[in-house]
């Protein structure tokens, strides 16, 4: 069967062919739809279930940040980075009354995180309390989470590790394994000292071995970090007492568990 | 039998020269270039780039895009052979299978360099994140590869030399071997349909996720766009017909005459001008959507940071809408132009368009990237210059694009299926 219409096919009719085509290539196209960009990057891939546990977070006091830098060096010292490699980074910014100020971003730690949707091998991943670290074993080094972060938070790993952080040993000691050439890094809220705190019945954002270098390193005590879910822990008490606080690009839904509290001149003006 | 392949001769004066060692040379210069940057990459790492923490994509990223685009007449023409059925675009569907299998190995080979560890490029198969639009692009592409290479095989196994080369008798073992090859290269071309349609479902998915790679990221600005699938799918098929139009004049009309007649080969001139008018349409959809309907400001100001440095409008309008608009309609108009060498120039045009969408993609978003400042949001501008490196990397792989392309034009019969049967029997 479907013999003979093949062959009168060879005989030229050049016209039927091209209307196949055409309503296959049409068809085609058409299949592309199935596929919404939503099923395929929507969804959140946490690596852990939703803990019962607590939810680490950090308070960014706009007001009372001078622009020092410590926070970034101390960052530098505990992960033995090289003085061009920053997890943390201290910009000056405006307001909208052009009043300058100093906006310290470390990483956001998005509970939708843009980096960790994108990995293409799991390597980017949210711990069950809410921190977005690395494995940095499964890293292939594509990038691609560089690219995704709106933050501008993940760092490549370029060069081999340096022996000694510049920034060692007046800001800190190096606390965690240098990461291999060619991999992503990013800043994990000092995970191991929270992580080693749980045994020694420490608090982190309150104990100083058990909270981020980069708040214990703050001269002016404008970083506060600490779990959101308890209501007595310093950031919730902190969050409490301010005004307002605000997220950074939050129209983008990536739900960060950083938060600011917004410079004075800011406020005045939008009131 | 054999095909008669009439070889291109360069005239020099009285004499008649074949250029084509000239040519070998010249590319084998070009690889040994290319293996010098390929050995210093491997050695030292991506810091011998020009990448940085802000452009962290730049030239290979983009000849990995540009070279898989190319490849997109191979899903089309599967469907064409195998499932519709069109028995005289039978010998035209071995050379879309080889420009497909060239363009995405060559992207294969492009990447291993990106990679920051390329010893773990198998990663991504074996620790799945099913939500990575580049897990699932890695993943159609793997085995879209293997795809290629089952319907490029009964292709390549064609040549008498593997079936009639003294060798074979010489040494029973390698005989042996390839009496194997062709069953399985026979087993392979009967299941031919179902390769046809596992190469368009791959096609279509990883053709449109390397758009969704980019557009799913709404902090780029620009790169946000649900269009941006649609687009790269249909630019593929346009820019991989056009190729296979400009390759097919060469590797038959010119190569091998008679073998397809020129009826055929308009049709394909059509089909690359048709896709391509469809590809104009929604992309002029999108620029209204994007820059006339809209008052996203973002975009806006990335737009006009983008023209202040380069001519990034320019290229829109002249390499994405003008010039493949004009290319597309002579080639839609084949039957009538009846002129190979102006339907060969128009062809270049929707591949142009298949490239300077994707560069153009690529590097917008990296380069007029949007800062997170709460108050005033403001576009940064990075640079981003290839090192000799990245270029020399390059070179390799277009080289061995190249190479391989030349040497199956001058080699392969590109037999239609009663050739083969009848030298089988």
């Amino acid at each position: 069967m479907g013999n003979s219409p093949e062959k009168q096919n060879n005989t030229g009719s050049s016209r039927s062919d091209f209307l196949k085509v055409a309503a296959a290539t049409a068809g085609a196209v058409g299949l592309t739809q199935f596929f919404s960009l939503q099923t395929l990057a929507g969804k959140d891939l946490s690596g852990g279930e939703p803990s019962e546990g607590p939810q680490w977070g950090m308070l960014v006091d706009i007001n009372l940040c001078i622009g020092c830098n410590y926070c970034t060096y101390a960052c530098q010292a505990v992960n033995n980075l090289a003085e061009d490699m920053r997890y943390n980074v201290v910009t000056v910014e405006t307001t909208t009354n052009d009043e300058e100020y100093f906006l310290s971003r470390p990483c956001m730690h998005c509970e939708e995180a843009p980096c960790v949707h994108v990995c293409p091998v799991g390597a980017t991943y949210h711990r069950p309390d809410g921190i977005v670290t690395m494995d940095y074993d499964l890293c292939i080094g594509c990038r691609y989470c560089q690219v995704a972060c709106p933050y501008d938070a993940r760092v490549f790993n370029w060069e081999t590790p340096v022996e000694d952080s510049p920034r060692s040993p007046s800001f800190g000691v190096q606390e965690v394994p240098n990461r291999p050439r060619g991999v992503m890094e990013k800043c994990t809220f000092c995970q191991h000292r929270i992580d080693a705190s749980v045994e020694r019945g420490l608090v982190p954002g309150v104990d100083e071995a058990a909270t981020p270098a980069c708040v214990v390193a703050c001269p002016t005590g404008a970083r506060v970090f600490g779990d959101l879910t308890d209501a007595h822990s310093p950031i919730s008490k902190a969050k409490h007492e301010a005004i307002v606080t605000l997220r950074l690009r939050e129209e983008l839904s990536t739900a960060p568990r950083v938060y600011y509290i917004p410079p004075k001149s800011a406020l005045t003006e939008e009131s | 039998m054999t095909t008669h392949i009439h070889i291109p001769k360069l005239n020099v004066g009285k004499r008649e020269i074949d250029v084509f060692p000239y040519w070998l040379a010249l590319l084998g210069a070009g690889l040994l270039f290319g293996l010098t940057g390929a050995f210093i990459v491997l050695r030292d790492g991506l810091q011998v780039t020009g990448l940085t923490n802000q452009v962290p994509w730049g030239l290979w990223i983009s000849i990995d895009l540009t070279a898989i685009s190319l490849g997109g007449s191979a899903f089309v023409f599967g469907v064409i052979v195998y499932l519709l059925r069109v028995k005289r675009m039978e010998v035209i569907g071995k050379l879309s299978v080889l420009l497909g299998f060239l363009g995405y190995s060559t992207a294969g080979m492009v990447l291993l360099f990106d990679l920051g560890q390329p010893l773990r490029f198998w990663h991504p198969i074996v620790f799945w994140q099913a939500h990575s639009l580049l897990w699932e692009v890695t993943m159609c592409v793997v085995l879209y590869l293997t795809v290629l290479m089952a319907e490029l095989l009964p292709v390549v196994l064609e040549h008498s030399v593997f079936s009639e080369h003294p060798w074979l008798k010489k040494y029973p073992a390698l005989g042996k071997a390839f009496d194997l090859l062709h069953k399985l290269s026979h087993w392979l071309h009967s299941i031919g349909p179902v390769l046809a349609i596992a190469g368009l479902t791959l096609s279509l998915l990883h053709q449109a996720s390397l758009g969704a790679t980019y557009s799913v990221l709404a902090g780029r600005g620009m790169w946000f766009d649900q269009s941006a699938p649609v687009q790269f799918v249909l630019s593929a098929m346009g820019g991989g017909i056009a190729l296979l139009f400009f390759m097919g004049v060469i590797v038959f009309r010119v190569m091998r005459p008679g073998m397809v007649d020129d009826e055929t080969l308009f049709d394909v001139a059509r089909l690359a001008g048709g896709v391509t008018l469809l590809y104009i349409y929604l992309r002029m959809w999108d620029w209204a959507v994007a820059n006339y309907y809209s008052f996203d400001t973002l975009v806006d100001m990335q737009t006009k940071a983008l023209d202040s440095i380069s001519p990034f409008s320019l290229t829109f309008w002249l390499g994405q809408i003008l010039l493949p608009l004009v290319g597309a309609s002579i080639l839609l108009a084949a039957g009538r132009v009846r002129n190979f060498r102006l339907l060969m120039i128009a062809a270049v045009f929707p591949m142009l368009a298949a490239l300077v969408t994707r560069w153009n993609y690529n590097f917008s978003g990296l380069i007029a990237s949007i800062t997170y400042d709460p108050f005033t949001p403001a576009i940064r501008l990075n640079s981003y210059a290839p090192t000799w490196v990245e270029f020399a990397v390059g070179t390799l792989v277009i080289c061995y694009w190249l190479l391989m392309f030349s040497l199956a034009a001058r080699f392969l019969p590109f037999q239609s299926e009663g050739h083969a049967h009848a030298k089988h029997k």
